[in-house]
This record gives structure tokens, sequence and C-alpha cells, in this order.
């Protein structure tokens, strides 16, 4: 049935839909935000692994809500669980780690810096980082990052402190930060999305170990669902509709959105007539659904004359090593190794560009110091291995009491991932998912460049962990990709004919229709995006409030 | 290079193994009826297995983590966590393949060893799951024995509101007793295998 209709019709509530929502519902416009998955209160989120990482409490079972993918188009696609977020209120906010960096004004301008890199669609962005600051600065304030600013020659400007004192640390941050020095880098605190002090109505930390990939049942983690999205639903112009599935949007004779047809939670065929539509289910999501909006006046799917919805998919560059200290050898030298203090937060940026181009473009990235994530199914499962090297009995459980004997430091890389011609998102007629819709298929060709750069951070970063003389360095890998941190598929320019969206992130081809989630990046820098995404929703909807609000809808923006 | 090791990385710490096995991800096209259906009624007070197949479920779980100096899975009740947790309704197509793969080892040991699996000495089990562990990627007999370790290693390490790891032994073993419980155990009464059904369903 048709609802009541609104202003705004926002699909998504995690990164990209929850800023518009509480912009929208402060400045008086009637919202409603569908969102796919169910609301979870904190009392949900309970420390049971089976619960919460091994089964469809956050992401779909492949089964069901498969994303197709493969290497190659030639290859045969596979079902698989990848590039999902979670699905319920917040997104991917809910089981971030929250690593909360900045990009820097590089990332903004990477071709016109760095030059063209062949095989890549490289692209800068049409907005430079101090246009993005004062938004940085509120999504900060508004979701609480906690966090140490210390000058180096790598960091981005900024206006001030961060909103809050940095989390306690383990003392190995402390080795880290005095070995990194004798190396002549520079070990810098990571930032986090979470709270280290009580903070507008919410409790601090409270250390607990299961953090990344967990719900915060404190709500110290400044998910959407513990910050922006309470707060938007006090501005009492705002209803959030969870377990709803978008199906498609729906256009009027003139080509513009005029609704969102979807799923509610009892299955029923529902439509939401709104002045605007903004889409943020994720890139992967965001341009499945426009791909299956399908009309007469857009027949390959909505906003999609150009062709471009999908092109462009960019993941997150991973590689990652490990040290494993032993307890029992050097718990005399080190007494605190078994502090059980879970972060370790920091970093190191000095290979955010590499010092030359031997490997055809200087973009390097990030390295993320963690202990290992103490799930202890996820740990034995990869003790024991698999095929000809896996192991079972009286192996497998020395290797689990050996587990207990230590502790493992990690890195993570976040290195550049460059946009390629072959890399992209499209629907699969064949295969639908339990809601009956054409399910995403992702093809990926990465770049060299990508491989050749994260591996490079991969032995800058084990340089560091054999200065701490652990008793064992695991490389886990130097060719992988984040796929929980997604962007591209709408990427956002000032020519229709390369971009999706304009630099508003309104579609060039649809003036009431905008793309808020990582979808608009064209690049997207070689740190965890998710703040980049809050900061860059708050700008839009600054903008869209102000067309609004002087009813100028249909103008296009400003070039 | 092995690529296709990290290719799907794990962020979101699990899921990989049990809920995406390359058998278990073609069960969206079959719509084979479920081993409840097809087969006669299961003898109490199992769940998924008969008698008989639930004894070579503990045999086989007892060779993945034997008891030594420390305990193993008949300590932590695995085969009561497998025999449970197959009744979820979205692993129907796991508990066929589960119960097939069960079938095959059955058989195997007959032919080797002219006894059932669960009377065949540890000596000649260790023999058969290393066949099955060594089976061909993408074989009936390697995807069985991916989900027998991996289970076992669920029911050994999961919330004990699921029927296994039987007084936090598993637990113990890896010192997550101490590390992961701390200040954040789940609530008194926590009831893992309902809460999936149930969480973040309010009024």
């Amino acid at each position: 049935m048709t609802k009541e209709p609104v202003d705004v019709c926002i699909i998504g509530s995690g990164a990209g839909g929850a800023p518009m929502a509480l912009e929208l519902g402060r400045a008086g416009f009637k919202v409603v935000v569908l969102e796919k998955g169910p609301h979870y209160q904190p009392k949900d989120f309970i420390h049971d692994e089976i619960l919460n990482s091994r089964r469809n409490f956050f992401m779909p079972l492949p089964w069901e809500e498969p994303h197709l993918v493969r290497q190659g188009a030639t290859a045969r696609y596979e079902r698989t669980n990848s590039a999902w977020t979670a699905n319920c209120v917040g997104g991917g906010t809910v089981h971030m780690s929250g690593y909360f960096y900045r990009l820097k004004p590089v990332d903004f301008r990477l071709r016109s810096t760095l030059g063209a890199v062949k095989g890549s669609t490289l692209a800068d962005w049409p907005i430079s980082y101090e246009e993005l600051a004062p938004f940085y600065d509120m999504a900060e304030a508004e979701l609480g990052v906690s966090g140490e600013v210390v000058a180096h020659p790598f960091a981005e400007p900024r206006k001030g402190p961060y909103p809050l004192p940095p989390l306690d640390v383990h003392p190995i941050a402390r080795e880290l930060d005095r070995v990194v020095g004798e190396m002549g880098w520079h070990s810098l605190p990571t930032a986090r999305g979470i709270i280290s002090r009580p903070y507008r109505g919410r409790a601090g930390c409270a250390y607990c170990s299961l953090c990344g990939s967990y719900g915060c049942e404190m709500g110290a983690k400044s998910g959407t669902n513990a910050s922006l999205i309470p707060a938007a639903l006090a501005t009492g112009k705002v209803e959030l509709r969870p377990r709803c599935m978008a199906r498609s949007v729906e256009v009027d004779a003139q080509g513009r959105a005029r609704s969102v047809v979807y799923l509610d939670a009892d299955g029923e065929v529902q439509e939401q007539p709104a002045k605007v539509v903004v889409v943020s289910c994720t890139a992967v999501e965001s341009a499945r659904l426009l791909l299956n909006s399908v009309s007469n006046r857009f027949p390959r799917g909505l906003a999609n004359g150009s062709g471009l919805v999908g092109r462009n998919l960019i993941f997150s560059s991973f590689g990652e090593s490990r040290a494993t200290f032993r307890v029992s050898k050097q718990k005399a030298a080190r007494p605190w190794l078994t502090d059980p203090a879970p972060f370790v937060n920091r970093s190191v940026q000095d290979f955010y560009l590499l010092p030359d181009e031997r490997f055809g473009f200087r973009k390097g990235g990030t390295l993320g110091f963690m202990w290992t994530h103490p799930n202890p199914i996820f740990a034995s499962v990869g003790l024991a291995g698999s095929g000809k090297d896996g192991v079972f009995g009286k192996e497998l459980k020395d290797r689990m009491r050996a587990y207990r004997d230590s502790r493992i430091l990690q890195f993570e890389v976040y290195g550049e991932f460059l946009p390629t011609p072959d890399t992209y998102v499209t629907v699969e007629q064949s295969v639908k998912d339990k809601y009956g819709l054409p399910v995403a298929a992702i093809t990926m060709e990465r770049h060299p460049m990508d491989f050749a750069a994260t591996r490079f951070l991969v032995e800058r970063g084990e340089e560091i962990l054999l200065r701490l003389d652990p008793d064992d360095l695991h490389r886990v890998g130097v060719a992988g990709e984040t796929t929980i941190l997604q962007h591209g598929t709408c990427r956002f320019g000032n020519d229709p004919t390369t971009s999706v969206l304009d630099r508003e992130c309104r579609a060039h081809e649809v003036s009431n229709l905008y793309v808020v989630d990582g979808s608009f990046m064209p690049t997207a820098g070689s740190v965890p995006s998710t703040l980049t995404i809050v900061a860059n929703s708050f700008r839009v909807a600054h903008g869209l409030v102000e067309r609004m609000k002087r009813n100028e809808l249909n103008r296009p923006a400003k070039g | 290079m092995d690529r296709r090791s990290f290719l799907q990385r794990l962020t979101f710490f699990g899921g990989g193994v049990v809920l995406l096995g390359s058998s278990a991800c073609k069960c969206g096209e079959s719509s084979e009826p479920s081993r409840t259906q097809a087969a006669a009624p299961t003898e109490p007070p199992h769940l998924s297995f008969t008698r008989a197949e639930y004894a070579v479920v503990a045999a086989a779980c007892e060779r993945i983590l034997p008891r030594d100096e420390d305990p193993g899975a008949k300590d932590a009740d695995v085969s009561v966590y497998i025999d449970r947790i197959l009744q979820t309704p979205e692993l129907t197509q796991m508990r066929t393949d589960f119960a097939q793969g069960l079938a095959a080892l059955e058989r195997r040991s007959q032919r080797m060893f002219q006894v059932g699996f669960a009377q065949a000495t540890p000596a000649q089990q260790d023999e058969l799951l290393t066949v099955f562990k060594d089976s061909p990627a993408g074989s009936g007999e390697a995807h069985f024995f991916e989900l027998l370790t991996v289970l076992t290693l669920e029911g050994f390490l999961g919330d004990p509101s699921y029927g296994g790891n039987k007084a936090q032994v598993g637990w113990k073993l890896v010192g997550f007793d101490t590390v992961g419980t701390m200040a954040s155990a789940p609530p008194e009464g926590h009831d893992g295998a309902k809460c999936l059904h149930t969480c973040g369903r309010h009024p």
C-alpha cells in the first residue's frame, strides 16, 4: 500500500544514512529511514561468538542473500557473504572497530598530484580537503571520537583537539613508540570511534576485549545506532522502519524519483512517496538497488544513462603480519605482557606516500597495530588449518595450548585500491535473493600496483615487529582486500559523462536522488573510510537542507 | 602467493568455514528435503542423529580433540552441541551434508577395518579421518572433515548455553576464560540458540 508522502526517504541507517536523517530532522523536514535489518538494542549485544560472529546476526547467509564474486570477467562466480556490512540499524558502524582516520589533502587530488596510472580509472575528487574539514570536525563531535593530536610530517591539518581524550592503551604501545622512533619513523596514536569518557548521555568504554566485530552493549562505540540515530529520532521528525528491504526507487514521468517500493517486516509490499530519495546501502548494495530500479525512462537502471553505476568499485588493499610473544618465555622481561588492556592504537603513516616511483605510482598506505581478535573459535579454526596442511588431535591441542601461552600483536595494512575498468558491480538476473531480487555480482581485476605497494608496507611493518623481539613472526598475506570498506560505484565528479553523482552527491541524471554511502568516492584514501563517509554525509545534508529551505530542489547543483 | 586463502578476509571474525563451505553454498539452488523429513524419525534423546550416528559423531569429535592431560571433546559435550545446532532451520543443508559424511565414514570404516567407526581403534579412526582430511578440495570427504572440525571447535569453544563447552573446559584450554570473558560474560540465563531467532525483535 502507499504510505503518507514525506519530504525525504532515506534507505540505510549506517555511516551515510544516519547523518542525513539527523540533519534533515533537525531542520524540521519529515523523514522516513528504511533499514533492511533489525533494530538491535544494547541488550542484544551479547559476547557470544556463535551468535554474533558465526551466524546471521549481522551478515546474511550466503545461500539466502549471496554476493557473487569472481576474479576477472572470464572466471566463474562464487556465492559468498563477502562485501556485506552488518544488516541492522547502524549498519557497518555497529560492528566496526572504529579506527577513525581522516583522509589527507593528497587523497582528494591523487591524479593531479601523483599523475595518471596506466590501467586505472583514477580521478580527482571534485571537492578539496578544506571543503570537507569542517564536516570532519562535525562528524567527530556528533559521533564521539577519542584521540590525541600529535604533530608529525604527514599530519592532515585540523582545527583543534579530538572531542574526547585518547583511550588507555596496553603497555606494548610504549614499546612500539620506542622502536618506531629508533627507526626514524613516527608512531601515531590512532583515533577511535569509541568514547573514552561519558559523552552526551552515553557511558564511556568499559575496556572489554570483544569490540571489533561485536556490537557494544555499553553504547560506548560510536556507531550511528548509539549516536546519530537516537539523536535523529529525538527530533520527532524522523521515523525509523527496521526490517524494511528496499526493492526499487520509482520515477515519475519527468524521470524524477517519486517513491521507494519496499518489503516490510511482514513481507508486504509498501510504497513510500518522497520529495527526495537518499540511497545509502553500501557501495555494492546501493549500486544493486539502482541497477534493479529499471523503468522506461531508465532501462539500464536508475541514474544509469551513462552506464557508470556499479563501475569503479574499490575496496581497501589488505595485508597483515603477526608477531607472537610467548608469555612463559617473556614474562620476566615484560611482566606487563599479560595486561588485559585491549587497545594498542598505534599507526604508522610514514609510507602514506612512497619514497619514489618504484611501483609506477607513489601511493602507499597506513599500518595499524592491534592485538589479534580474541574470538576463540575463529582463532582455533585458524590453528587447525585445512586440507593437507590441516591438523587434528594432539597436534591441534598442542597448538591451542601454545595459543593460550601467547600474546599476538598484528598490523593491518590499509592500502590504496586503485579503480580499474575491470572491477565493478552488476546485478545477476538469474540469481535471486530470499526477497526475489537479483543479487549483486562483483568482478575483480586488481591493479598490480596495489599488490606491490601493499607488499612494501607489509615488509616495513614486519621490520617494526621484529624490533620488538617476538618469538615468532608470521605473514598472513600481502594481496587481499578488505571488502567491508567499499566505495566508488557511483563516483562523484563535475562531468556527467565520467561520474554518476555531482559534487553534492546528487545524481547528474535525477535531480532529487542522492547517494551518500562510500559509493561517491572516486578514490578511497589509504585508511578506513567510515569517518569520511559520515563527514561527507553531513556535508551533503548541509547542502540539501539549504536547497530544500530555498525550495530549489530542481535546480542543478553548483559546478 | 595464495590469493584465494585470504581473498575473503574475515574482517568479520568467523563465519567462514561452516556457513560458507563450498558445497554449503550451493544449497540455495537445491531444494532437497531435509533429512528429518526424508528419514525415519530419530530415536530419542537425539535431535539430529540416530543412536548409531550419534556414537560415530562422538567418536569422531573425540579424535579431533582427544582427551590428554587436558579435557577433550567428550568432556565438553561437543556432540550434544552438534546434535542441537544442526536443528537450526537455516542449517538444513548442512545437516544433510553432515549425515551423508557420517554414512561415508561408516562405510569406509567397514570396508577398511571390518568394524564400524565407533568400534574402530583410535589409530584406525585417525587413519580414516586423515584420508578424509587429505581428500581433494571440494570433495564430499574434505567437506565433511571441514564441517566436523569446525563444528567440534564451535562445540568446544562456544557459549555453554548451546550445549557444549561444559564447565568452560574449552575456554580454559585456550585461555579465553581469563582474557575474553573479563567484565563481559553473557548475562545469566543467556540462551544462544534461542537468541539466534529472537534477538532484535522488540515490540
